[in-house]
């Protein structure tokens, strides 16, 4: 969830890519922002969270700014989510 | 209420104290918060620590724009009063001096702040100030985060790191349970419960402020001098308020009782960093227009 308007990170369009190999998970994610306050946490948080799923022994989370992220990448819901919290696209 | 025409002198009054306290809060945290960010530990840090400031000054703005709507000049609040006539809570005049100082400032203050403005936007009576603290809402829950955040990384970093927190929480605790302003008891007034700017009495928010604080500072093994009480209805304070700080040292004595007049003393006499931090906002007042004339 983005720390500050509780929206998922996937209906944020932010998770680029996602892959297993047995124990071990890669996750490429971008920023809304190239200076966004709350990288180190996003990263910290997905680290976290996979770590608590059964399997999975290592996580690793790769930033990537290519292709740059933009407001077309959330989802319908994550949309509605935002609009609920004031913030109009 | 929606406009400064439905309100009475006294309504206006009293709406005008409290979103005054709240925008200079707001205001001062800023330089507050961005003498200390400059000992971030790293760039990520830095560019946390520098959104949490241009927050505060967005969060002041909303105040002062508030303000405005009801007949205050924003030149006036921001560039024309003399440092002690800004009312911002005392404990931001006491420099925060390193990067652990700023952490938990974040996780106490901001939590106070939270906690106080949370108030504010579920009972408020006066529409435009609760629509504006949709956002500040927000932006305080980051805040307060990013605090929790840093201090469980140094706290669990070793026995230096703990060292470090331990001696922040001793001296930033009771300064925010100061916070909250005097006890009910010696309230003389409750017009803004009265006229509904505000839901919870002081009391009330520094136990809602404990509620949200205490429980976090336990699981990190930190202590603080307070406890539930005997039938686990409140927080009970370890000391009884009030007490003597020393702001040259940073430090409490939690035996020395004193008076609440000394208390309000020391608040109205502000403290060590007031008048150069009001003194480096209004270094910006000044006619800009000279930049404009040839657009």
């Amino acid at each position: 969830m983005d720390p500050e308007v509780p929206v998922s990170l996937v209906d944020l369009g932010l998770i680029y890519d996602v892959r297993r190999l047995k124990g071990r998970v890669e996750v490429d994610l971008s920023f809304t922002a190239t200076a966004c306050p709350a990288m180190n946490f996003i990263q910290e948080d997905i680290r976290e969270r996979l770590l608590a799923e059964p399997g999975i022994k290592e996580v690793s989370t790769q930033v990537v700014w290519e292709p740059p992220w933009t407001p077309d990448r959330i989802s319908e819901t994550g949309k509605k989510q935002l609009e609920g919290f004031g913030i109009s696209l | 209420m929606e406009s400064v025409t439905e309100m009475s002198d006294e309504y206006k009054r009293e709406l005008r104290h409290i979103v005054t306290v709240s925008g200079d809060t707001e205001l001062l945290s800023a330089p507050a918060y961005y003498y200390a960010a400059r000992k971030a530990p790293s760039v990520n840090a830095m560019i946390s620590a520098m959104a949490i400031v241009q927050d505060e000054l967005s969060h002041a703005h909303i105040a002062y724009c508030v303000l405005e709507d009801l007949g205050v000049s924003r030149e006036w609040l921001m560039y024309e009063r003399e440092p002690h006539e800004f009312r911002y809570p005392y404990a931001f005049d006491v420099p925060l001096d390193s990067w652990v100082e700023l952490c938990v400032a974040n996780a106490f203050y901001d939590q106070a702040g939270f906690c106080l403005l949370s108030d504010v936007h579920d009972n408020t009576s006066y529409g435009p100030w609760k629509r504006g603290l949709v956002k500040v809402g927000k932006e305080e829950n980051f805040h307060l985060l990013h605090g929790r955040r840093w201090m469980k990384r140094i706290a669990n970093s070793g026995d230096e790191g703990r060292q470090l927190v331990c001696d922040a929480v001793k001296w930033m605790f009771p300064m925010t349970v100061e916070w909250f302003g005097l006890p009910d008891d010696l309230k003389t007034h409750s017009s803004q419960l009265d006229y509904k700017m505000k839901g919870l009495t002081n009391d009330q928010l520094r136990q809602y402020w404990m509620d949200s604080i205490v429980p976090f500072c336990d699981e990190l093994g930190l202590e603080v001098p307070v406890h539930r009480n005997a039938d686990d209805t409140a927080w009970e304070l370890e000391y009884e308020l009030p007490v003597f700080f020393d702001e040259n040292e940073k430090r409490w004595d939690l035996e020395h009782h004193i008076t609440w007049d000394q208390v309000v003393t020391r608040w109205k006499g502000r403290g060590p960093r007031n008048e150069e931090m009001v003194e480096e906002i209004q270094r910006s007042a000044g006619d800009f227009s000279w930049m404009f004339k040839d657009l």
